[in-house]
């Protein structure tokens, strides 16, 4: 078995109840439903499985790399404005700093001395604290290899997914285990070829992308995102 | 650095029930506590619209910037409790945004009787029911009724016509709790909120 303490140190962060904000998020996913866009499981495997491959795997996951291997602040701060600049739109932009300040805000009250260092920077400067990059920055000062922290990054985006799904009723809690089950050995297969951290992180999911600027004004929702 | 140099603000919760009268309280709280001079912010944690984060900037009490709204992706339990950090960073910003602001109040969106508020996110909170709701709700002993700091029993104007024994749910109130504060409301008219704010400015501004 792989060292337990590293594993266990993964699933505390991976865990739905690790107290990180992440439950407010949908990052489309309501807007898709509200506009009859995602109405069954396979649509809401779809969506996930196009969010691993054609963001997470293209972008978060460079972000991430990037900032976990970065030795100062300057830069952290760099792949932090090149998170700003990537992601396409002022409402994906704040509910990703929305969502990185809490996991950051959450890891400083932990003690993690690298969090307080970023928090500090993070509460001059309202551009900073993107959530991948904030990933990367806290899991490696929470002792994370990068390798896992890739893991336990692509597994909340997974998990979160579908949690959304179910409170936003279009899949029941055994539709959610199925598709969790399917992206977990999609997840494994990125995870099987080395990060590509040289590369600019890109994404491609314009119908997630414009269905979090149109909830953004929409009247009724539950999500932040 | 951001040199704060103020004690940071007051972090008061208000929970209970739908309906039972927590953005009226907190449309009465504003200005009884900005006439004794407190400086005040106000979050809410609406559950499907912005509908009462809307209705307080818009009642001319505050300033709009003042009142942020924090979603709760369907989890009105969660977003104060199990994983109150967004509420926490609401705060916080609030905080940055306003230097000075001694008092935050923090709606919660409409729950149930189980409802409770983190102590790592509010200094003190309050439950709020109502007569209306019916007199056997103390006596349920539900975590927010019995757990909160102050239970305010509201409506007490609505007692006579939905057959509520307002004394006896009260002594069984009062009796639930162990003694510990209960207040009585009539968030219409805005009789029993200054024994509310006297109990903040007690408790929380440590004024008196
Ligand atoms: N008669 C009477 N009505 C009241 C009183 N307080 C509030 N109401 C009314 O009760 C209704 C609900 O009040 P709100 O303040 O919106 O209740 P709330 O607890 O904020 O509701 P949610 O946020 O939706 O859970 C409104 O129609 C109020 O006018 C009171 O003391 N007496
Ligand atoms: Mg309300």
């Amino acid at each position: 078995m792989a060292d337990a303490a590293a594993l266990l140190l993964a699933l505390q962060f991976a865990d739905s109840a690790f107290p990180a904000g992440g439950f407010a998020f949908s990052w489309g996913l309501e807007g898709l439903v509200a506009d009859g866009l995602v109405t069954d499981a396979d649509d809401v495997a779809d969506v996930v499985a196009q969010q691993l491959t054609l963001r997470w795997q293209s972008m978060d996951r460079v972000l991430l790399v990037r900032a976990h291997a970065a030795n100062d602040a300057a830069t952290q701060v760099a792949v932090d404005r090149l998170a700003e600049a990537v992601t396409f739109s002022a409402p994906m932009r704040a509910g990703s700093r929305r969502a990185g300040r809490a996991l950051l805000g959450v890891c400083a009250r932990l003690g993690l001395p690298a969090a307080t260092a970023y928090q500090a920077l993070a509460a001059d400067d309202a551009r900073l604290g993107h959530l991948a990059v904030v990933q990367g920055i806290v899991y490696r000062a929470a002792g994370m290899t990068c390798p896992m922290a890739e893991l336990v990054s692509g597994w909340s985006l997974i998990s979160g997914f579908s949690s959304a799904a179910v409170r936003l009723g279009v899949i029941g809690h055994v539709e959610a285990l199925r598709i969790t089950t399917a992206l977990r050995a999609a997840l494994a297969d990125l995870l099987a070829a080395p990060a590509r951290p040289a590369e600019l992180p890109a994404s491609f999911t314009p119908l997630a992308d414009i269905a979090v600027m149109r909830n953004h004004r929409r009247d009724l929702r539950m999500f932040a995102t | 650095m951001s040199a704060v140099s103020t004690r940071p603000a007051a972090r008061v919760g208000i929970g209970g029930p739908v309906g039972s009268g927590k953005t009226a309280l907190v449309e009465r709280l504003i200005p009884a506590l900005m006439r004794r001079g407190v400086d005040l912010a106000v979050i809410t944690n609406d559950l499907v619209t912005a509908e009462d984060a809307e209705r307080v900037r818009r009642s001319g009490l505050i300033d709009p910037a003042r009142v942020a709204a924090v979603e709760a992706g369907a989890c009105p339990h969660t977003v104060i409790r199990e994983d109150p950090t967004l509420n926490i960073e609401a705060a916080a910003a609030l905080e940055r945004q306003f230097p000075g602001v001694e008092l935050i109040l923090l709606e919660s969106g409409g729950d149930n009787l189980a409802s409770t508020f983190s102590r790592d996110l509010t200094d003190f909170w309050m439950f709020v029911i109502d007569v209306a709701g019916g007199d056997d709700i103390p006596r349920k002993r539900g975590p927010g009724v019995i757990r909160s700091d102050l239970l305010v029993v509201n409506k007490v104007d609505l007692a006579p016509y939905v057959g509520v024994d307002l004394p006896r749910m009260l002594a069984e109130a009062r009796a639930v709790r162990g003694g510990r504060p209960v207040l009585t409301t009539n968030c219409r008219t805005g009789e029993g909120v200054d024994a509310i704010v006297q109990q903040l400015e007690r408790e929380v501004l440590f004024r008196q």
